[in-house]
């Protein structure tokens, strides 16, 4: 069970840390050393991306020129021109140079799509993004974790069976088939919420209902994504608790008569949350592209649809700059939770061992 | 009016649907227009440069043509089929070497500056001959434009250009855009590609990526009273079957170019509030060709590309493919064009068994497994029915004993498969008919083209006689004997069969009934909406 | 038999077997009875469901057959997932053994490839790889193993980790053995049995790719798979949804099968894992 959690997400922990002194205090050193590890280690691992990423889509037939004049056509003067404009007549080398040379001043390059920089293309859609992937995570995590601990709270029973059958054969179901589904049923039929988009299109509406007309449009994409991996937390809970039933401050708590709802919360449930608070780091890789097909059928202006576009269009700098973007954010939140890990644990290398 | 020429089903269905709810202006005067409100639309795409000067195509045209407007629109009823925007008259001289236009008066740009013949003059010469896709061809001999006084444009040209093609090419290729934003730096990087400026009845107003695309109203429109609409937004719906729901959620009011799938139009058409319109394209029509490389020795032989063609069954095609909407094609000109088509030509009705004798005939016999030999086959990835015309292919292929192995590519990825590394057999390509035979479809047969230029003949097919016809009528002024040239080209075409016409196609509206005015224009959905309107 | 009796002591187990049964059965009947194309057109298009006993599940946008489809797809599907799923165990079960035998620099060097892997969104780089080298079962089945395979080098690194200071890997040290010949014959086989037990994760996530792919229009279009089906089917959702459902239902028992039954597996062998 801890295998379809551990090997669906995909386990991102970078190396097994040295051992740590388990004393609170020396935390905070801990957590510089591990940031400064980090650091170097993803230096490398961004560069591997950036060069893997490159030399592929510079294998892809069809240039950035082809992409665009499927919608205009025109004679081989003006195919020779475009190439020559947006610089696909230098050689791959020439390119893959002058992009890694940008990339040290922070500058990821001008986007032939969007005629603009990409830096600004990529800022316009993270926030989208990154609200849609927190709020599924959110809802994943906290309805997950705590159906797990109603399931947990009685391994074996009916209930326990059923949740975890359940939410499996939720995270069964395509993503898109949830999504249309979801679209038909509550958008078109009972006409309860928005069919797709981030924000009611131009209603210069601000503040709070602003804010509250996000929200509106979230609810959908957000359940269309969050549903689906409430599985992992789900079942992840329920294998932890099960563990820990059977050991021996749990025994213990038994033996000393504690109510059995005071066991479950305090002692049970909690040991059983720890690795669920890595699994939210491991997640977030498989999140985000999960939310390429999600975006796609609600019309969500976010980072997947834009990497959709960016393939579409052959627009190898706005395709290297969503990868780039999308790895520094997976190895930003990955070191987040090992940072809050390394405070919550002192343990903390131990449970990565071998991982 | 010219007949609407979709198949019979589809000339029922909308002449059926015009008399119930189409706002023709003989119907659309029970209800007067009323002014005010937001029209939304769907988007399937977001162009990338939307300047419709330098790209002339109907997903640019979609949104700008609202904003910049051309010197004359495509017309049910008009002379020639055009009727005058920013120009009011255009006359061809004797020799074919001039052309002269007399522009309508008191018309300003958005930014509050007049719009005088030098704003032609810099469109005509800086613009369309030299950037953009269609003019660089249909403009390739003007030399100058004569502009002796404010309102008049005189096109120069250095060789004999016949008239008839001029004035075919002003709906798509004349887009005129204000000297004084583009004359300084270079026109591919002015700001105003991506938020134009023009003289049309709305102004660009806003977009947001991903998002939508806000067009207001121009107050100082030259349109008596016009525009009605307030607010156009063009919202984008990636997904393809969200058009439909939108809709459903009445959260768009108009869906246009078939976003509502062809299969789901029956039952939208039930759905209280809601229309589908099938006319306001006839301008527009597209083809649904298949075509051959003629590299390969068995395409080469004219009995297989026979023998293909009658495998096909164009009626399957229509009726199933194409729902009705669509006609059968026997040319290379499409049967609603009012100047050009005729249909006496050689044709190729369905006969499997007359397919399978001429491969026969040709040497190709069947192999011990039923197959006489293998194809690659590349079905266009742009539209829904290109894609389902190629599974169609490969079972009528089958049925022939040619065994076809589809290769599903990106849009980019085909475009260089076919155009430029003709790594294909044979590919199913929906180029469009744009009004005159010279202006993109001749291309698709005339040799002697370079490799790469997409929508052209790159099969390596090569015939003489077809390339002198081509280019007499490129230079024949006389409009009669023009057209006499290209019905001789069409016959030869589908004699010869360097690629196979099999339908020809437009699209389909649907919106909410309060939308009025729509479709009342062979371009409808690229036409400038000033007379649009919501009745609420 | 003992093994076989612990695995089918649960009814989840038991339900993944019969599904996982059903659908081999499927996919070897198809041809027998389903000769020929399924792609083949064989009636009128759209035709509902249990309308013509000979075409029981309907027919498609162009006239074929469902039920072929869905039987000559669970083919597919089956391929697609199995395929991929040998693919990433094979190089991961590599990539792992070498950095973990080796260590040092190269172990360095391929965790650092491995890193790259996981930081980007296996979907994504799916979704570039095939939309960058064409769609074809071959394709799709490379691009779900490049962005599987990076579990198993994890699990087999970790494992080999722990074997190689085992005695009789020092014994075939001893005794001269090549390296490679000691990571590959002594360490590899015992460093298998948990990698193995992510065969079913990968297999269906594999088969859930595929479909997702498919619905961005990057499918096979030469076969039939179940993902390809509910991607022409969702054009037609709300007049024909039978399309759409027929096939998703499928898609969903097998996934939820292979899930259960994998469960089963590593639940009755003794190699279960931790991560604490």
């Amino acid at each position: 069970m801890i295998a379809l959690a551990y090997s669906t997400v995909g386990v991102l922990s970078f190396e097994n840390e040295s051992s740590f002194a388990p004393s609170y205090g020396l935390a905070m050193t801990r957590a510089l050393i591990l940031l400064r590890r980090r650091l170097v280690g993803s230096v490398f691992v961004l560069l591997i991306v950036v060069i893997g990423s490159f030399l592929l889509l510079e294998a892809a037939p069809g240039d950035a020129v082809d992409a665009y004049i499927v919608s205009t056509g025109g004679d081989a003067g003006m195919i020779e021109l475009l190439r020559h404009r947006w610089g696909l007549d230098q050689s791959e080398l020439t390119r893959l140079a002058n992009y890694l040379w940008a990339l040290l001043h922070l500058d990821l390059g001008h986007s032939v799509t969007f005629s603009r920089p990409i830096r600004d293309v990529i800022l316009e859609r993270l926030p989208t993004t990154l609200i849609l992937m927190g709020s599924a995570t959110a809802l994943s995590f906290g309805l997950g974790s705590a159906l797990g601990i109603y399931a947990g709270a009685a391994p074996g029973s009916f209930r326990d069976r059923f949740l975890s059958v359940g939410s499996l054969a939720l995270y069964a179901v395509p993503g898109f088939c949830l999504g249309l589904v979801l679209i038909v049923v509550f958008a078109v039929d009972l006409r309860w919420l928005p069919i797709g988009g981030i924000e009611t299109i131009a209603s210069a509406k601000t503040g709070l209902e602003r804010a509250a007309d996000i929200a509106t449009h979230l609810v959908l994409p957000v359940s269309a994504l969050g549903v689906i991996y409430l599985a992992l937390y789900l079942r992840m809970m329920r294998a932890g608790m099960a563990e820990a039933w059977r050991q021996d401050f749990v025994l213990a708590a038994r033996a000393r008569g504690l109510p059995r709802r005071r066991i479950v919360l305090a002692h049970v449930a909690r040991n059983a949350l720890l690795p669920l608070v890595t699994m939210l780091g491991l997640q977030s890789a498989q999140m985000l592209g999960g939310s390429v097909v999600i975006e796609s059928v609600f019309a969500v202006p976010g980072l997947g649809r834009l990497a959709q576009e960016a393939v579409a269009g052959r627009d190898t700098p706005l395709l290297l700059g969503i990868i780039l973007v999308s790895a520094v954010l997976v190895i930003v939140i990955n070191l987040l939770v090992d940072l809050a890990y390394a405070f919550l644990d002192p343990r903390v290398g131990a449970s990565e061992a071998g991982a | 009016m010219p007949e609407l020429t979709i198949s019979r089903r589809g000339l029922l269905a909308g002449s059926a649907l015009l008399l119930a709810s189409t706002a023709l202006p003989a119907i659309g005067r029970a209800q007067a227009p009323k002014k005010g409100g937001r029209l939304i639309v769907a988007a399937d795409s977001e162009p990338r440069n939307l300047n419709p000067a330098i790209v002339a195509s109907n997903g640019v045209f979609f949104i700008s043509s609202k904003v910049v407007e051309t010197l004359a629109e495509a017309s049910f009823d008009g002379k020639d089929g055009l009727e005058p925007r920013l120009a009011l008259s255009w006359e061809g001289a004797a020799d074919g070497l001039s052309v002269t236009f007399k522009l309508r008066d008191g018309v300003k740009w958005h930014d509050g500056k007049p719009f005088t013949s030098a704003d032609v003059a810099f469109s005509a010469l800086q613009v369309w001959k030299p950037l953009q896709n269609l003019g660089r061809t249909v403009f390739k001999d003007l030399v100058a434009v004569d502009t002796p006084d404010n309102l008049t444009a005189v096109f120069k040209f250095a060789k004999p250009t016949p008239f008839q093609l001029i004035r075919n090419a002003l709906p798509a290729l004349s887009s005129v855009v204000p000297k004084h934003v583009y004359e300084n730096g270079k026109i591919e990087d002015n700001p105003a590609n991506n938020a134009p400026v023009g003289t049309g009845p709305f102004k660009f107003a806003e977009y947001k990526a991903g998002q939508y695309y806000r067009l207001a109203k121009n107050a100082d429109y030259w349109g008596m009273d016009e525009p009605y609409l307030d607010e156009i937004v063009y919202q984008v719906l990636p997904d393809r079957t969200s058009a439909a729901a939108a809709l459903e959620a009445e959260e768009i009011q108009l869906a246009a170019f078939s976003a509502v799938p062809l299969a789901d139009l029956d039952r939208i058409s039930k759905v209280p509030g809601l229309k589908v319109v099938t006319k306001g394209y006839e301008g527009l029509t597209y083809q649904l060709v298949v075509e051959i490389n003629h590299r390969r020795k068995e395409l080469a032989d004219l009995k297989v590309r026979q023998a293909i063609a009658h495998a096909i069954d164009e009626d399957f095609v229509v009726k199933t493919i194409f729902l009705g909407y669509a006609a059968s094609a026997t040319g290379p000109v499409p049967k609603n064009d009012p100047q050009f088509y005729t249909a006496d030509v050689p044709t190729y009705p369905f006969d499997v068994a007359k397919a399978n004798n001429l491969l026969d005939e040709a040497g190709y016999k069947r192999a011990d497994d039923g197959k006489r030999f293998t194809l690659k086959l590349l079905p266009a990835p742009y539209f829904n029915e290109t894609k389902q015309f190629g599974d169609y292919l490969r079972q009528a292929l089958a049925a022939i004993g040619v065994d076809a192995e589809i290769v599903n590519n990106d849009s980019a990825a085909h475009i260089k498969a076919v155009y430029t590394d003709h790594a294909f057999d044979l590919a199913v390509g929906p180029p469009v008919f744009r009004g005159d035979p010279a202006i993109s479809t001749t291309i698709l047969v005339q040799s002697g083209i370079p490799d790469g230029v997409p929508f052209s003949n790159q099969g390596g097919y090569k015939n003489a006689e077809l390339d002198a016809l081509i280019a007499k009528a490129s230079e024949t002024l006389d409009t009669a004997a023009r057209t006499e040239l290209y019905r001789e080209f069409q016959k030869k075409v589908a004699a010869d069969l360097p690629l196979i016409n099999v339908a020809e196609w437009s699209f389909i509206s649907v919106a909410r009934d309060t939308v009025g005015n729509i479709a009342n224009n062979p371009r409808w959905a690229v036409s400038n909406w000033a007379d649009t309107y919501l009745a609420r | 038999m003992n093994r076989l009796h612990r695995f089918f002591r649960t009814p989840e187990a038991i339900a993944g077997a019969l599904i996982l049964a059903l659908l081999v059965a499927m996919a070897l009947a198809a041809s027998l009875l389903f000769p020929g194309d399924p792609q083949a057109i064989a009636g009128p298009a759209l035709l509902p469901p249990f309308q013509d006993w000979s075409l029981p599940l309907g027919t498609d946008r162009l006239g074929r057959d469902v039920l072929a489809e869905l039987f000559h797809g669970a083919r597919t599907s089956l391929a697609v997932g199995l395929a991929a799923a040998a693919a990433a165990l094979l190089i991961g079960t590599v990539v792992g053994t070498l950095a973990g035998f080796a260590g040092g620099l190269i172990d360095e060097v391929l965790m650092r490839i491995t890193d790259a892997f996981q930081t980007v969104p296996g979907f994504l780089l799916a979704l570039a790889f095939v939309s960058i080298v064409g769609p074809s079962l071959g394709v799709v089945v490379v691009a779900i193993a490049l962005s599987a395979w990076t579990g198993p080098a994890r699990v087999a690194r970790a494992e080999v980790l722990s074997i190689r200071e085992r005695d009789y890997v020092a014994g075939a040290r001893v005794i001269g053995m090549h390296p490679i010949a000691i990571a590959f014959r002594e360490v590899l086989p015992n460093a298998l049995p948990p990698v193995l037990a992510l065969s079913s994760v990968i297999v269906a996530a594999a088969i859930l790719t595929e479909a997702a792919l498919s619905f961005l229009g990057l499918g096979d279009p030469n076969r039939v798979t179940w993902g390809g089906m509910i991607a022409e089917g969702r054009t037609v959702l709300r007049t024909a949804p039978y399309l759409s459902i027929v096939p998703g239902i499928a898609l969903v028992l097998t996934v939820l099968g292979v899930y259960l039954a994998g469960e089963g597996v590593v639940e009755s062998s003794a190699v279960r894992r931790s991560l604490s």
